[in-house]
């Protein structure tokens, strides 16, 4: 019962968030440079005032700016999120044509980075002082220290062009065809380079707090108590320690979600995956607003759902914390 | 206007006998049907409806959905295409078009003179400014006599008219689809019926836009091509390895950078040409704004011109795609004069004409605004930002999205930036409307933003464009271009030379002076 | 042990001092090892590096030297890097520091509020306000401040928790001072450690943004910045390798350098909590 109530009042706030968000870029979009209709008269490669007219007109900017609003709201409250100016197809289409590709490719990452990361972390930990903890303490700090983009150049420069083994874009092999395992394989050999890219700082993280927090606990009283008791040292790690370190690293899991989805702009980009990070790219420029608001708002739906899972999972993993601070 | 209808008349005749311009290469194998074509559309098109949208990429890939009522060859000679023939009269009054028969739309009805007649009056007039400017100046009536006849009545002599057929121009549109809708908000946009040699398969948002062979082709035998995909892939090194690793099979001037032309163009299997744009002939310039300082004084202008090493341009920025532009009208089409005012790189000499002009460069620093359409284009921007430096003008980069720009320029809030012009064949098309003082209107980045006036031009201009009598028109042109280039009123830097880069064993592929927006239906591949 | 001697303990956190104190002496010697403007031509286009000694790291396309640009370089990102966190503390100290004082109502509505700037992806929303205010250091520096102060408000506001129910704060509550003067006389330096140690991490991290905000073309385009270089240079990698490589290398020691630089601050000023790092 009692997680039901906190569920319900979690998921109120997310709502008064989630509008919050739209309004605020809503009004955010307003200050910029740019009226949609000459920026896609200019992109036509034509426009006079007539054609501009007929192009606000259509998207009803000729209104007040509180009309617009409130009709968007009320839009979004009833599912739909309008019309793109640019491609004349409904917002909704456009995202969910490209989401798959971004929860893809943020989830793969967000997994792969969590996985390795922890794994590096303990490692790292339980062999503190030697090698392999200098090793990967040190890789770590050089992920963590470099651009993004950086590392996508240098490896497709490295493993699509001097070593052919990965594909260095695109989500699939056009026009080949395949379907079911096949496709899925060949889907997954396409998502290699673009995961690692995007996984790296975040593996490098996780494998950073990881170690940290797990040197903390295996200092407090009840390690070294047990240690004193004579249990081996890997079931010291598996049962008393990993339990209590891996606490932090799943809220700064939570956090992070946002900054995977932010993240995917620029991996979207140079691997031309397909997905909404770059769709909102794109708008932006095109000063095509509805798809930009759309993007945002289910950017936002998203991490306010990861949070609340963060949240419901602390609360299995530790009953002892009542509402997440 | 007999020079005219010979022109007309030599074209129709040499498609008559069949003489098709046959390709630089390849013209003696014998072509092959089948296979698929690789190509990349970048940007990705809003939509392939080319009535609404005449965009690159629209046009590249609309153009093998939509057909217009000519083309236009290399040479800018008047091509047939979905018109088999055509005459003007003496008086260069009355147009007469006849139309292909047995001409059917994707979806099987008839293509009639009804179609065209819709395009013109209805269509292109409301939701195509270049067409509505062209029809409410010069156009009469236009009517259709039979179902294989459509005939223009112009109300004054308008010598380019007959280059104003082109896919970008007039893409004729099936009536039955379009009659009584809303254009723009029609859902049809998003499933285009043309009469082209290829149809629209599918288009996957973000990754490619899929077209099949049309069974049903008004040109027998045709195409012979089964498929093209168009990608899309957003980053510009991206499409160069694209083409690199063979999954692409075409890079249309533009796709990659002028950097990677260089290196692609010397891989062992691929083929490079510069034709194919002759109808467009995009001449780059630098637009000052005339109304404020220090730009509204033309020595100051003068110095500029002079400052600028053009050459050095062409060479280090677009990396010798170009050529240096000595006047308005670019030297690959009609018109182009070579007796203008030069403008030789010699610093000393802009220097004396800035002191002359006793500018208060302090009081006066310029805004400069790069064209937002890539990295060649900021370096430009860098590169005149330190030669105007040099001559004693204060100089500040304002960066700026496409969005912006647009505005920006638009609202001619502006002191100086660049841009670059598509010719459309004839001066009067794709150059007056940058000189022209009726063209200082706002809501446009495409007019005489720069706010030059001079009514000397302004009749220059008319006059050429309603003369019937091609010389005529040539002197008309020739002292505009002298007075346009003494009074700088842009600067005009250097003319394109784009290039298609394409896999050695792709088969006629630039055929006219519209190159790859050409309906590929005669395109195979020697594989 | 001495501050001194408990950061001289940390290697890697010495090694980063030595990097980050490089980095600024370039930064504050650019303009008499380079007087000219780096977005000059000086030498023939496109030069490769160690080839003639005038231009020991090459020049880019337009013959600019490359040296002279991480050079300088180097002040605007190490600008933009320290400013925007500035910006960005006082912000986050402000709110955070409010917030944790005086709890209640006031407080859920602060955490609100950051939660809510949480809730939008960071990189995303730079990019937005870039845009929208047109690309500018100034506009670039709010960007990054804006989407970077809400951790510092958190975590500042834990530390006013935990430090206002101490009893030196206690008892200047019972002689009578005033909040604003218990706020920041009595608690704020006492919580100075924490935020100094996260500020010297959002310098790295800023300098992050900064540059790939200009490589997606959102730099300014006065400043000769190590994003904008790679940027600028990515189209021809293959060709010329130089122009990205050595920017590169600079935004990845520099950064390396402040995290070193951070950590050891980290445990020399929080002995206890020694060898966390986040």
């Amino acid at each position: 019962m009692r997680t039901l109530e906190f569920l319900a009042s979690r998921l109120g706030k997310a709502v008064l968030v989630v509008i919050g968000v739209v309004v605020l870029n809503f009004l955010l979009i307003q200050l910029a440079p740019g009226d949609p209709a000459a920026v896609l008269a200019g992109e036509a490669g034509a426009g006079d005032e007539l054609y501009l007219a007929q192009l606000r007109e259509q998207f009803g900017l000729d209104r007040p700016l509180h009309v617009q609003l409130l009709s968007y709201l009320g839009n979004v409250l009833s599912g739909d999120l309008g019309y793109s100016y640019r491609n004349q197809v409904p917002v909704l289409e456009l995202i969910a044509d490209r989401l798959p590709a971004t929860l893809l490719l943020t989830g793969s990452a967000f997994v792969f980075s969590l996985v390795l990361g922890v794994l590096l972390g303990i490692l790292a930990a339980s062999r503190r002082g030697t090698a392999a903890d200098t090793v990967i303490m040190t890789g770590a700090l050089v992920f963590y220290a470099t651009p993004l983009f950086w590392i996508a150049l240098m490896a497709v420069l490295v493993f699509s062009i001097y070593l052919p083994w990965l594909p260095p874009f695109d989500m699939e092999t056009i026009g080949a065809g395949y379907t079911g395992w096949r496709r899925a394989l060949d889907i997954a050999h396409h998502l290699v380079l673009p995961t690692v890219t995007l996984g790296l700082f975040f593996t490098a993280t996780y494998a950073r707090i990881t170690r940290a927090s797990m040197l903390e606990v295996m200092s407090l009283d009840f390690v070294k108590t047990a240690r004193a008791k004579g249990v081996q040292q890997g079931r010291i790690i598996r049962r008393h320690v990993l339990r209590n370190a891996i606490l932090p690293v799943f809220t700064l899991a939570s956090v992070q979600a946002g900054q995977l989805v932010g993240g995917a702009v620029l991996t979207e980009t140079v691997f031309a995956w397909p997905g909404i990070g770059r769709l909102m790219f794109d708008a932006l420029f095109q000063r095509d607003y509805p798809v930009l608001l759309g993007v945002f708002l289910v950017t936002a739906i998203m991490v306010v759902l990861v949070n609340l899972a963060a949240d419901l999972l602390y609360r299995i993993v530790d009953p002892r914390i009542e509402t997440a601070a | 206007m007999r020079d005219t209808t010979k022109r007309l008349l030599a074209a129709t005749a040499i498609l008559a006998l069949g003489l098709v311009p046959a390709a630089a290469q390849g013209s003696a194998e014998e072509p092959r049907a089948g296979g698929v074509l690789n190509m990349i559309a970048q940007p990705e098109p809003p939509m392939l409806m080319v009535g609404l949208n005449t965009q690159g990429p629209t046009l590249y890939v609309g153009g093998q959905i939509y057909q217009s009522l000519l083309t236009y060859g290399q040479n800018l000679e008047v091509l047939p295409s979905l018109a088999k023939a055509w005459t003007v009269s003496d008086d260069g009054l009355t147009y007469t078009f006849t139309l292909e028969d047995d001409v059917r739309w994707h979806d099987g009805e008839p293509f009639t003179s009804a179609d065209v007649v819709f395009t013109a009056d209805a269509f292109l007039r409301e939701a195509h400014p270049r067409w509505r400017h062209i029809a409410t100046t010069y156009v009469d009536s236009i009517e259709a006599p039979d179902e294989q006849t459509v005939v223009f009545r112009l109300s004054k002599p308008f010598s380019a008219f007959i280059y104003a057929f082109e896919l970008s121009s007039f893409p004729v549109v099936p009536r039955h689809i379009y009659e009584g809708t809303d254009y723009r908000t029609n859902p049809a946009n998003q499933t285009p019926i043309g009469t082209g040699p290829f149809k629209l398969q599918e288009w996957r948002r973000g990754s490619y836009i899929h077209l099949v062979r049309n069974e049903d082709y008004w040109k027998e035998g045709l195409p012979l091509l089964d498929e093209l995909y168009f990608r899309i892939i957003p980053d510009s090194a991206s499409r160069a390895v694209a083409f690199e690793r063979g999954s692409v099979d075409v890079l249309r001037g533009g796709d990659v950078e002028g950097f990677e032309v260089r290196r692609l163009s010397g891989l062992p299997d691929a083929q490079t040409t510069t034709e194919g744009w002759e109808m467009y002939s995009p001449v780059v310039f630098l637009q000052m704004n005339l109304r404020e300082p220090p730009f509204d004084d033309v020595r100051i202008r003068k110095a500029v011109m002079h400052a600028l090493d053009r050459d050095f341009i062409v060479e280090n920025v677009f990396f010798g795609l170009g050529e240096p532009a000595t006047s308005p009208i670019a030297s690959t089409t009609r018109f182009h004069s070579e007796d203008t005012v030069a403008y030789p790189y010699d610093l000393d000499e802009a220097k004396r004409l800035v002191e002359e002009a006793g500018l208060d460069a302090q009081a006066h620093p310029v805004r400069l605004m790069p064209l937002p359409y890539g990295s060649q284009w900021d370096r430009l921007a860098e590169y005149v930002k330190q030669q105007l430096e040099d001559i004693g003008l204060v100089v500040d980069i304002r960066g700026v999205d496409p969005g912006g720009w647009s505005q920006a320029l638009s609202e001619w809030d502006f002191d100086v930036t660049f841009n670059f012009t598509y010719q459309y064949g004839d001066p009067a098309l794709g150059v007056a409307r940058h000189y022209l003082s009726s063209n200082i209107i706002k809501g446009t980045p495409f007019g005489n933003n720069q706010g030059y006036d001079n009514p000397r031009v302004d009749e220059l201009f008319l006059e050429a464009a309603g003369a019937v009598d091609l010389q005529e028109a040539a002197d008309a042109y020739a002292e505009a271009q002298t007075i346009l280039t003494d009074e700088v009123a842009l600067g005009w830097l250097f003319e394109m030379r784009n290039v298609t880069i394409m896999r050695d064993d792709v088969r006629n592929l630039v055929r006219t002076g519209i190159g790859v927006n050409e309906a590929m239906d005669e395109v195979w591949l020697d594989r | 042990m001495s501050f001194l001697r408990l950061f001289a303990r940390n290697k890697g956190a010495v090694i980063g001092l030595v990097i980050l104190g490089t980095v600024v002496a370039i930064a504050a010697a650019a303009p008499l090892l380079y007087p000219e403007d780096p977005w000059r031509s000086v030498g023939r286009p496109l030069l490769p590096p160690f080839e003639n000694l005038r231009f020991p790291l090459g020049t880019d396309m337009l013959g600019r030297d490359i040296a002279a640009g991480i050079a300088h370089g180097a002040r605007v990102s190490l600008l933009i890097g320290l400013v925007s966190t500035s910006v960005a503390v006082l912000i986050g100290v402000g709110l955070g520091a409010v917030a944790g004082f005086l709890g209640g109502r006031l407080d859920d509505l602060l955490m609100r509020f950051t939660e809510f700037f949480q809730t939008i992806p960071a990189f995303a929303m730079a990019i937005l306000l870039v845009a929208i205010f047109t690309p500018s250091i100034a506009s670039i520096i709010l960007a990054i401040a804006v989407v970077s102060w809400p951790p510092v408000a958190r975590l500042v506001r834990g530390e006013f928790l935990t430090l206002r129910s101490r009893e030196f704060v206690q008892a200047a509550v019972v002689i009578g001072q005033s909040g604003p003067r218990i706020m920041f006389s009595q608690i704020l330096p006492n919580a100075m450690s924490p935020i100094i140690v996260a500020g010297s991490l959002m310098v790295a991290t800023a300098i992050l943004t900064e540059s790939s905000l200009s490589f997606l073309g959102l730099g300014d385009r006065n400043m000769m910045s190590w994003g904008f270089m790679i940027g600028a240079a990515r189209t021809m990698l293959r060709d010329a390798w130089w122009m990205s490589v050595f920017p590169g290398l600079a935004i990845l020691l520099t950064v390396l350098a402040i995290n070193l630089v951070g950590e050891g601050l980290n445990d020399a000023m929080n002995p206890h909590l020694r060898g966390r790092r986040a």
